[in-house]
This record gives C-alpha cells, structure tokens and sequence, in this order.
C-alpha cells in the first residue's frame, strides 16, 4: 500500500486525517513542520505528500518547491482557506492537485489514488516529435536524447495530449483524463500541469512548440 | 463683502437722486405748482416746451421732449441693472461654488472641499462647509472601516472553524461505522455525523458569502454545453425527480463552478421548499449587453412564494417559512446564486407562476470574459482555432 507523508501543523488535524488515512489502507508518516518534513523525506520513501499551506516556520508553498526540486514525488496541497491565493500559490510551486479544509476521507482518497496512479505501459514503439521522444512502453520522455523527469501526473498529461496529436482536448476533458475529476474540477490545475510540463519539454515556454494553448477550447500537441 | 454691497447700494443711491432731480426738471412745465422748486432759469428749457399761451393748460412738451424722457428712464434702468448684477456677482459667485459642491457631495463624493476667499461671512460659511464635509467623510470611513472589519471577522472566524472541523470531518466517519455502537450510542454517533456535515456545510457557504463582500472572488469562464451542466449537476446530487427542458448543443461562456453553484442552490431549494414536481428550462433570449442572454428557469409546483417574502428571498438567513425552524439549506443558499449571477453580469428574478408555484429565473449574459487572460494561462502565445489545422506546417 502507498505511503502518504502528511505535513499538517494542528495536532488534532493531524492525528484526525492519520487515522482517517490509515483506515483507508494507506501507510502514514506525519511531521509537524516543513522543516521536519524536509529532514525526514529523503529517507521516508513516500509515494504522495499531503502538505498543508499554512505551516509555522516554511510555509507549504515553500516546502512544496523545495520538494520538487529534489524529485518528482506527487504533491497534493491541503489549504485552509480554499482562496484563490492559496490555490494558484500551491499550482504555482508545483503541486500536483488540492483539496480545502475539511476534506472528506473519501475525497482525499480518491485524490492520493489519481496523483500516484501510475500509466499503464503500452506495447507500441518510441515515438519522436522533434526533439522530443516519447516511449509509452517504458514510460520515458527524451528531450535532445536527455531524459526528463516527471511526476506521474505531468507524464499522464504528457501522455494524453500527444495520443491525439493535433486534437484539442478541453480542460475539463483533461481533468478527468488525467485527474479523475470527473465533476467540476478546478481548470487551472491544467493549465499550471501544462506549463510546468512545458518548463520541462519546450525549448521556449513563451513560443510552445508541443503543447499548445487553444484559446477559449483547450490544448493540443503539436502539430510539431 | 457687506463693504462692496454698502459702495454699491451708495451708488445705486446717487444715481437714483440726480436722476430724480433731472426729472422733476423736465417735468417742471407741465405741472405749474411745482415752480417753487425750479433751479435753472426761466427760458432754459424753451426748447423743450412749446409756449401756447392760448392754452389754459400753460406749455406743452415737445415731442423731442418726450423721447429724451424715454431715453432717460431706458439708461437708468440699464445702468440700475448693471450695478447690481456688478455688485451681486462677488456675492452670487461663492454660492454658486458653493452649491455645486453640495451637489457633488451629495453625489458621493466626500473628499469635495472649496477655498475659503477673503475674511467675510460668506468665507467663514465655506470654512464651515469643509468643516462639514471633514467631519462627515471621517464618519463615513469609520463606519466603512467597522463594516470591513466585521465583515473579516465573519470570515475569520469561518476560515478558524475549518481546522476543528478537519478533524472531525475526518474522523467522524470512524463513529460511523463503528459495529459495537448500539442504541442511544449509534443515535448519538449518526447525529453528531449529520451535524458536522450541516456545519462543513455553513462553515463553506459563510466563507463563500465573505469572499464576494471581500470583493476577491474571481471568474474562470469557460464555452459551457447548458445541457450538459445541468445533467452534471442533477447526477451529482442524486436527484433524479427533476425534469429538464435545455436544448441540445446550447452553449455560453459560464464559470462553470459557479453556474453548477446556482443551479444547485436553486433546485435545492425548489426541492425543499417547493412542490413537486420541479422542472428546470434554458433558453437563449434576445436582448442584453453585446446580443443575447441565457434565461435559465427553475420552477417547482407548490404553494409559491408568499408575496411578503419575494423581495427579501435573497437575502442572507432569510425564511420566508417562519414556523420552519432549520432546514438542510445553510440559509444561505439563494443568497449565493445571487451573488454569482451578479458576478456573471446577469440577475435572479424570484416570482411566483400564474399556475402556481415559485419560479426563479437566471439571466445570465451570453459573452463572459476569456479564461485564457486568466494569471496561470499564457494569453501571448495563443494558436487560434479557426486557423487550418491539417496538412500544415505552421510558422512556430
């Protein structure tokens, strides 16, 4: 079963969603800070963070970019406040997804389970689209032969788009293809994905060649 | 300024006596009995009167005579109205200033102050007024100040509410399930689950409300299939009574979660305090901003609403059913799909149908604004939809 990592400050907060997540199956490690959080991780192994935003000491937003720039572990935001800020702050430094206080047990269930589910393999050959290389059978994306690294909801996403290249896919038609939303998710959690996916993959993010915006509809990928 | 007016009035004075005197000159002739008074010398004035010595009457004036007299009277009074217009318009000018201050204070605009000139009455009247206009835009942004204050506070305090509730929303469930509660025990247990869902509940809208007074509330829009939004919304809720009439491939540019947050409220409440069975209809209307609304109507077949309660339905904890005590609603519920509808740029009308039952209808402006300008999105770097897509090789 997977392992969450929860950061949450509010010891009955903490104890309240640990209980709530170890009856659901998962293995739980909790820190009370960022701080602590970022002490223990190397060595916690965990599959998912649960990071709340407002933590003493480094805030959530922090800790969240401190995270990504050690690896590519799925990072799921807790904000107190639901508020936009918070939002586009946890989109901003790289979460993968959100869920505002208080959140139900199942929600967040089904939240951990769609940002470490991981893409099925698939049998088909690497295919290259300029520079860019994509094998769906061993799941690695090539830029200029170099490997990148993503989270298993940017490859998913990555994956989505360049199945149907040169097809618009909606916002909500990713979110529920790639997050499992499949009822009003928030459509900036797409668009922050798309541009950290972009970070990673374009030559320049402000002229994308792959993944490119379609105003008012959505993304496609290419045509390269 | 009373010292302009006194020169004035002076003035004025003057002139009115050496015209006085001029007249009874010229009239002199004619009226005998005032010879008593005659200054000048007899035969002065022979041009001016005919000696008829055959007439009784004595001398008779010219006509030369007659249009001196006319004139005379003429340039006094043009002389009488230009002095005091002359002296009234020191006076009248800082009235004027004055009332056109008043009149943009009484527009709204507090911060109106005018510059006190000379040491007058009028001055210290103007003095008076800025005092006056001080005074009142202090108050004013003191009670704005309290407004915003217990306005935070109310969100404060639901943002505060939230991390206990995470806690028991998380746990709470475990009670739940929990197979060794048993009578007063499990009653105990499913009454403590129901409550922290209908807290959660008022805990969300109470944030919710405290956002659009905060004014922080933002608009994602984004082309929304009607049809579609309404299923989606019915589905989610589990109510399956409700009928709809919405057109096929009926699109607008909506916030898609606030449209579901109106829709929800509305057929929540129609299916609360209304009477079976309720039915939901979309259309597009001609008319409004830019071509066009989208008119969503939500109707149930009850008893209606009572015509006392029509103008007040949207406000906050507002029952129009007084022997009601507490229903699952938040009590906030239509004041929220208001809120959004505004936000939209469109209204809620709240009215009862001829054949019974209340009838709430959305109006929502058809053309919303760009998702794509949105902070996240990049609007530079954009590939228009109606360019060609197939077989091209695109300038990148």
């Amino acid at each position: 079963m997977a392992t969450v990592l929860l950061v949450e400050d509010d010891p009955a907060a903490r104890e309240g969603l640990e209980l709530a997540l170890r009856r659901l199956g998962y293995k739980v490690r909790a820190a009370e800070t960022g701080e602590a959080a970022l002490r223990d991780f190397p060595d916690a192994a965990a599959d998912v963070v649960v990071l709340d935003v407002m933590l003493p000491g480094l805030d959530g937003f922090e800790v969240c970019r401190r995270l990504r720039r050690g690896g590519d572990i799925p990072v799921i935001m807790l904000t107190a406040r639901g508020d936009d800020l918070d939002i586009v702050g946890g989109l901003e430094a790289g979460a993968d997804d959100y869920v505002v206080k208080p959140v139900e047990p199942r929600v967040l269930d089904a939240r951990i389970r769609a940002v470490i589910r991981r893409t099925a393999r698939a049998g088909s050959p690497a295919e290259s689209y300029g520079e860019l290389m994509i094998d769906r059978g061993s799941l690695i994306v090539r830029r200029d032969g170099r490997e990148v690294s993503l989270t298993p909801t940017e490859l998913r996403l990555l994956l989505v788009l360049s199945g149907s290249p040169r097809q618009v896919l909606s916002r909500e038609q990713l979110l529920d293809l790639v997050w499992d939303h499949d009822y009003l998710g928030d459509s900036r959690l797409v668009d922050a994905c798309v541009q950290r996916l972009r970070a990673k993959i374009e030559a320049d993010t402000s002229a994308p060649r792959y993944i490119q915006t379609v105003r008012g509809f959505g993304y496609r990928f290419g045509p390269v | 300024m009373h010292r302009r007016l006194i020169i004035a009035f002076i003035v004025v004075a003057l002139v009115a006596a050496l015209a006085f005197q001029l007249v009874i000159n010229l009239l002199l002739p004619l009226f005998p009995r005032l010879n008593d008074l005659v200054i000048l010398p007899p035969g002065t004035l022979s041009f001016l009167y005919k000696r008829d010595l055959s007439h009784r009457g004595g001398p008779q004036p010219t006509p030369f005579l007659v249009m001196v007299l006319c004139l005379a009277v003429l340039s006094l009074l043009a002389v009488i109205t230009a002095l005091a217009f002359a002296a009234s318009r020191p006076v009248l000018q800082p009235v004027r200033r004055l009332a056109r201050a008043a009149q943009r204070m009484s527009g709204g605009d507090l911060s109106v102050r005018i510059q006190p000139r000379g040491r007058d009455e009028l001055a210290q009247l103007v003095t008076s007024f800025n005092e006056m206009a001080a005074a009142l835009e202090d108050k004013v942004s003191d009670l704005e100040q309290m407004e915003a204050r217990a306005r935070r506070f109310a969100g404060d305090v639901s943002h505060e509410l939230r991390t206990p509730l995470t806690a028991m929303t998380a746990v709470v469930g475990i009670l739940h399930e929990h197979p060794g509660l048993t009578g007063d025990a499990a009653t105990a247990a499913r009454l403590v689950g129901q409550e922290v869902k209908h807290l959660n509940r008022l805990v969300e809208d109470l944030i919710e409300i405290s956002r659009f007074d905060a004014g922080t509330v933002q608009l994602v829009t984004d082309e929304t299939d009607v049809a579609n939004a309404v299923t989606q919304c019915l589905r989610a809720r589990g109510w399956s009574s409700v009928n709809t009439d919405v057109p096929a491939g009926l699109t607008a540019r909506l916030d898609r979660r606030r449209f579901d947050i109106i829709l929800a409220n509305l057929i929540g409440n129609a299916l609360r305090h209304g009477g079976p069975p309720v039915t939901v209809q979309a259309r597009i209307q001609s008319g409004g901003q830019g071509g066009g609304q989208l008119a969503v109507e939500v109707r149930d077949h009850g008893h209606g609403l009572p015509p006392t309660a029509i103008p007040r339905i949207f406000d906050r904890f507002y029952k129009a059913d007084t022997a009601r005590t507490r229903s699952d609603g938040s009590g906030l519920g239509l004041a929220i799909a208001w809120e959004n509808a505004r936000l939209h740029g469109g209204h809620i009308h709240a009215g009862n149908h001829p054949d019974g039952g209340a009838v709430f209808i959305v109006s929502l402006p058809l053309t919303g604004q760009d998702h794509d300008d949105a902070q996240l999105a990049d609007a530079q770097h954009v590939t228009d939809i109606a360019a060609p897509l197939a077989g091209e090789s695109r300038p990148e």
